[in-house]
C-alpha cells in the first residue's frame, strides 16, 4: 500500500460541512413518474380473463371474486389479487394485460405491521388508486398478437359466377401463428352453446397435434367441419383479445383441425360405439339437432332410426345454407361419422304420410321431435298472394335440390337475416350465370348496424353487387294490370318497436320507394311445420306461443315426446347441436330410469 | 446519411453485415466474432466512439446463438452504433475487452453470472456478482424456469385460494354443465 491510499481518505473531510445529497427521512419521498410500485386495476375494463396470474413468474396472482363485479359474457367476474410477498415488480401483468386494464402507480413507500395486508385486490380501496404517475405500458399489448391472421377468400369478381367455396381455409403455418395469439383465458367457453373447449383444441392446433384437436372437438360436437365454416361464432364477441384488436379466429381454428384430419382418420379416433342396450329411439328430422341427438345416442349403444322428409340429410344446413359457404362434401362427412356410429337415416320418409307419430310411440321407446323452422313466414302486405313472390326458404331448398328456379334480371328480396343474405347471393350468383350481371336489391326493416346477419355476410353481400336499403318497411308489391310483379313499395323506417318493446314498425309516409324488379323474396323468419303431428296430438300437447311448451330437459307435456332445435329453440347450428347433447342426455336418462323401474 | 457514409468506409476494412439503422442517430450492425476487436478499436480510437455504453446480451435457444450487443456512442456527434455478435450458445465463450474499456469487465461478470457466457481473462470474471450462492442455470437463459424455481425457493403465505376464470364462468352461468 502506498502513501496515496493511505491519504486519500482524509481528502473527504473538506466535504464535512457541505450539504448532504441523501435524504434524511427517504419516507414520503416521491418515486420517479415512471416508477413501478403498487398496481392499479381499472375494475370496469378488466375482464377477469387472468392472463396476469398465467405470466406472473412468482405465483403472485389469484383470481378471486370481487362483490359487485358480475360474472357475465366475456367478463370471467373475477379479478386479479396481488401477494406483494411474491411480486417482484417485473410489470409482465402489466405487458400481458388483455384490455390494459392494470396499471402500476408510481407509490412503492407502505409501513404495515400486519403482513396480510401487502395481499390486496387493486383498484378498490387504495389511496394510488386513480394515481396517474406509475408505470402502464405505451401502445397496445406486444406480448400476444394483436391483429388476425388473414384468411384467403375468393374475390368477389371470381366467385360471383359459381357455388364453390369462399373461404379458403388456413394452411399450418398460418394456423400456428393464429393458434398462438390465443392466451386460453377460457372467457369464451361460457359463450359457446355448446360449450366447446376451445382453449385446448387451440392448443392442440399451436402443439400440431390434430388427432387431440379432432378428440376434443367431438366430447361437444359432431358438427365441428359444418360449425368450422357456418357457425355464428358468438365466442369469437367474447374473446379476451378484441379488446385491443381482432379477436381469435376461432371458427377458423376449428375448420382448420377437421381439415388437417382425413375422413378414415376420423372414424379411428372416434372409435366404436358401446355395445347394444337393446332400446330404440326414432328421431324426426336430420337436421343438426336431430343428428346430434342421434349421434349421442348411438355412442350410447341405443338404437337410433331418423325419419327425414327430404331426400338427404342436413336440414337447413343442406338445404337453408348455401355451397359457396358450406359445400356439401363438408356436411356429408360430418353425416357420415353419425351414420358410422350405427344411425340409421331414413330420407323420403315423412312422418305424417309415411309414417305416423302413433306407430312412433308403438314401436320406439322415446321419440324425438327435432323438424326445425322449414315454412317461410310473408310480411302479408297487399300484393304478396300470386306469382312472382317467393319465401326465401322454398328457393333455397329447391336450388340445392337442383330444381330448376326462376332467375328474373331484377329482384327485391325483403329480410336482413342470414337467410336474406343467402337468398340474394344465390339468386346473384345465378343472374350472374343467366345474364352476366347481378340485380338484386335487398329491403330490411332494420338499419344496417342492427341487421341480424353476420357482418361478414353484409360486406360480402355488397361486394358481390346485391344493393343493401336498410331501414325500409314493404307497404306493398307492386303488380301490372296482367298481375305480373314490378316491384317493391316501401317507407322509411322510422322506429321498429314500440315503447313497451313490442313490433310496431313506426314509417315515415312521406319517404316512399319504389324497388324494381320483377320478383320479391320474402326472407324475415321461418315456422315450423306442426301438421305432422295431427290433431289428436296437437290437442294434447301444451304449446307455447305457437310452439311446442318443452321444459328445461327438452320435456314435452307427453311424457315419450320430447322436442329440441329450431322448432323449439334456436336460432342456429351450434344451438341446435347444443340442444341434441341435452336431448339425449334426457332421453338417456328417462331409458336408465325406466330400466330401474322394470 | 453519416452513419451510411461510417458504414461504407468501416466496409472495406472489416467484414460487416447490414446496417440496420433505427431513426438518424442509431443504428446496429452485426460482425463476426474474430471482426469485433478490430472494429471496436477503430471505432474507437479513429472514429470518436470512445464511450462503451453497455454491453448486454439475448438468449436465441431455439437458434442456438447467444447474443452480444456493444452500444458505442460518439458524444461529439450524438451517434450510438449498435455492434452485434452472434456467440454459439453451447460454447458461450467471448472474448474479453476489459483492455478497451475497463468497464467492460463488470459487463462481462455480469453476462457470466446471468447467462453463462465466458469471457477468459477478463478480471474477476468467476466471482459472483450479484447472485449469492447461485447453483441454478444462469437465470437470464431463457430455459431457466422462474415460475419453478421461485415456487420451490419461496414459502407460500397460507390462506391463498385463486379460482380458473373459465371454471368459475361455468359454476356461475351454467353449473349443470348445459
Amino acid at each position: 500500500m502506498g502513501l496515496r491510499e493511505v491519504l486519500t481518505p482524509f481528502t473527504v473531510w473538506k466535504h464535512v460541512f457541505d450539504e448532504p445529497v441523501t435524504i434524511k427521512n427517504p419516507i414520503g419521498r416521491p418515486a420517479a413518474d415512471r416508477y413501478r410500485g403498487f398496481h392499479q386495476n381499472d375494475m370496469a375494463s378488466c375482464i377477469g380473463c387472468g392472463t396476469c396470474e398465467a405470466i406472473c413468474q412468482n405465483a403472485a396472482i389469484d383470481m378471486v371474486p370481487v362483490d359487485g363485479i358480475e360474472t357475465r359474457t366475456g367478463d370471467s367476474g373475477l379479478r386479479p389479487q396481488i401477494d406483494y410477498g411474491r411480486c417482484c415488480w417485473c410489470a409482465l401483468c402489466v405487458d400481458v394485460c388483455m384490455t390494459g386494464s392494470l396499471t402500476m402507480s408510481n407509490e412503492y413507500t407502505w409501513v404495515d405491521t400486519d403482513p396480510d395486508a401487502f395481499r390486496f385486490v387493486p383498484g378498490l380501496e387504495e389511496p394510488w388508486k386513480d394515481d396517474e404517475e406509475g408505470y402502464e405500458r405505451e401502445g397496445k399489448r406486444v406480448l400476444s398478437g394483436i391483429e388476425r391472421i388473414h384468411m384467403e377468400e375468393m374475390p368477389p369478381e371470381t366467385r360471383i359466377s359459381n357455388f364453390e367455396e369462399i373461404v379458403d381455409g388456413y394452411s399450418r403455418a398460418e394456423a400456428i401463428l393464429e393458434a398462438d395469439r390465443c392466451v386460453e383465458c377460457g372467457l369464451c367457453v361460457a359463450t359457446c352453446p355448446a360449450h366447446m373447449s376451445i382453449p385446448d383444441y387451440i392448443a392442440a392446433v399451436r402443439d400440431q397435434d390434430y388427432d387431440r384437436g379432432l378428440e376434443i372437438l367431438y366430447e361437444t360436437n359432431p358438427f365441428s367441419e359444418v360449425c368450422g365454416r357456418v357457425c355464428t361464432h358468438k365466442c369469437e364477441t367474447s374473446c379476451a383479445a378484441l379488446h385491443e384488436g381482432d379477436p381469435i379466429a376461432i371458427r377458423w381454428l376449428k375448420r382448420h383441425i377437421v381439415d388437417e384430419v382425413p375422413f378414415d382418420r376420423r372414424l379411428e379416433l372416434i372409435g366404436k360405439p358401446a355395445a347394444p342396450t337393446g332400446r330404440k329411439v326414432a328421431i324426426i328430422g336430420a337436421g343438426p339437432a336431430g343428428l346430434t341427438a342421434a349421434f349421442d345416442l348411438a355412442r350410447a349403444g341405443h338404437g337410433v332410426v331418423v325419419f327425414e322428409a327430404l331426400s338427404h340429410a342436413g336440414g337447413m344446413m343442406r338445404y337453408g345454407i348455401p355451397e359457396y359457404r358450406l359445400p356439401y362434401e363438408a356436411l356429408d362427412r360430418d353425416i357420415g361419422v353419425i351414420e358410422a356410429m350405427g344411425v340409421e337415416i331414413r330420407t323420403n320418409c315423412r312422418v305424417g304420410r309415411d309414417v305416423t307419430m302413433d306407430a312412433l310411440r308403438r314401436d320406439y321407446d322415446s321419440v324425438i321431435l327435432a323438424i326445425g323452422l322449414n315454412m317461410g313466414r310473408s310480411t302479408r302486405v297487399p300484393g304478396t298472394e300470386g306469382p312472382g313472390v317467393e319465401k326465401a326458404v322454398d328457393l333455397l331448398r329447391r336450388i340445392t335440390d337442383g330444381e330448376e328456379v326462376p332467375v328474373p334480371e331484377r329482384l327485391v328480396v325483403i329480410g336482413g337475416g342470414n337467410v336474406a343474405m343467402d337468398i340474394a347471393r344465390s339468386m346473384a350468383r345465378l343472374q350472374m350465370q343467366k345474364y352476366g350481371r347481378v340485380g338484386v336489391t335487398l329491403t330490411a326493416l332494420e338499419d344496417i348496424d342492427h341487421f341480424l346477419a353476420d357482418r361478414e355476410e353484409i360486406v360480402e353481400s355488397r361486394e358481390e353487387g346485391v344493393q343493401i336499403f336498410d331501414a325500409r318497411g314493404p307497404q306493398e308489391v307492386v303488380r301490372d294490370e296482367s298481375g305480373a310483379v314490378t316491384g317493391l313499395r316501401t317507407w322509411r323506417v322510422k322506429s321498429i318497436f314500440d315503447a313497451d318493446g313490442r313490433f310496431a314498425p313506426a314509417y315515415d309516409e312521406g319517404d316512399e320507394q319504389i324497388h324494381e324488379g320483377t320478383m320479391v323474396i320474402e326472407a324475415i323468419g321461418q315456422m315450423a311445420d306442426t301438421s305432422l303431428l295431427e290433431e289428436a296430438l296437437t290437442e294434447a300437447l301444451e304449446w307455447n306461443r305457437g310452439r311446442i311448451r318443452i321444459d328445461g330437459a327438452f320435456r314435452t307435456s307427453e311424457p315419450w315426446l320430447f322436442a329440441a332445435g329450431d322448432a323449439v329453440k334456436g336460432p342456429d347450428v351450434i344451438n341446435a347441436v347444443a340442444d341434441g347433447h341435452r336431448v339425449a342426455r334426457t332421453v338417456m336418462d328417462e331409458l336408465a330410469a325406466r330400466e330401474v323401474m322394470q | 446519411m453519416e452513419m451510411r457514409h461510417l458504414h461504407a468506409l468501416l466496409k472495406q476494412r472489416h467484414s460487416l453485415g447490414q446496417l440496420e439503422p433505427k431513426g438518424g442517430k442509431l443504428a446496429f450492425v452485426t460482425v463476426p466474432r474474430e471482426n469485433l476487436r478490430g472494429l471496436l478499436t477503430e471505432l474507437r480510437d479513429v472514429h470518436g466512439f470512445t464511450h462503451l455504453v453497455l454491453l448486454t446480451a439475448v438468449d436465441w435457444m431455439e437458434d442456438g446463438l447467444f447474443q452480444l450487443t456493444y452500444m458505442l456512442n460518439n458524444r461529439g456527434r450524438d451517434m450510438t452504433l449498435g455492434i452485434r455478435v452472434m456467440l454459439d450458445r453451447q460454447e458461450a465463450q467471448g472474448d474479453s475487452i476489459h483492455d478497451l474499456w475497463p468497464t467492460a469487465a463488470t459487463y462481462q461478470r455480469e453476462l457470466k453470472e446471468m447467462f453463462g457466457i465466458d469471457f477468459p481473462g477478463s478480471p474477476r470474471i468467476d466471482e459472483e456478482f450479484i447472485l449469492e450462492g447461485w447453483t441454478d442455470l444462469p437465470p437470464y437463459r431463457r430455459d431457466f424456469d422462474s415460475l419453478a424455481y421461485s415456487q420451490q425457493t419461496y414459502a407460500e403465505r397460507p390462506g391463498r385460494v385463486t379460482h380458473d376464470p373459465r371454471e368459475y364462468m361455468k359454476s356461475k352461468l351454467y353449473p349443470d354443465g348445459v
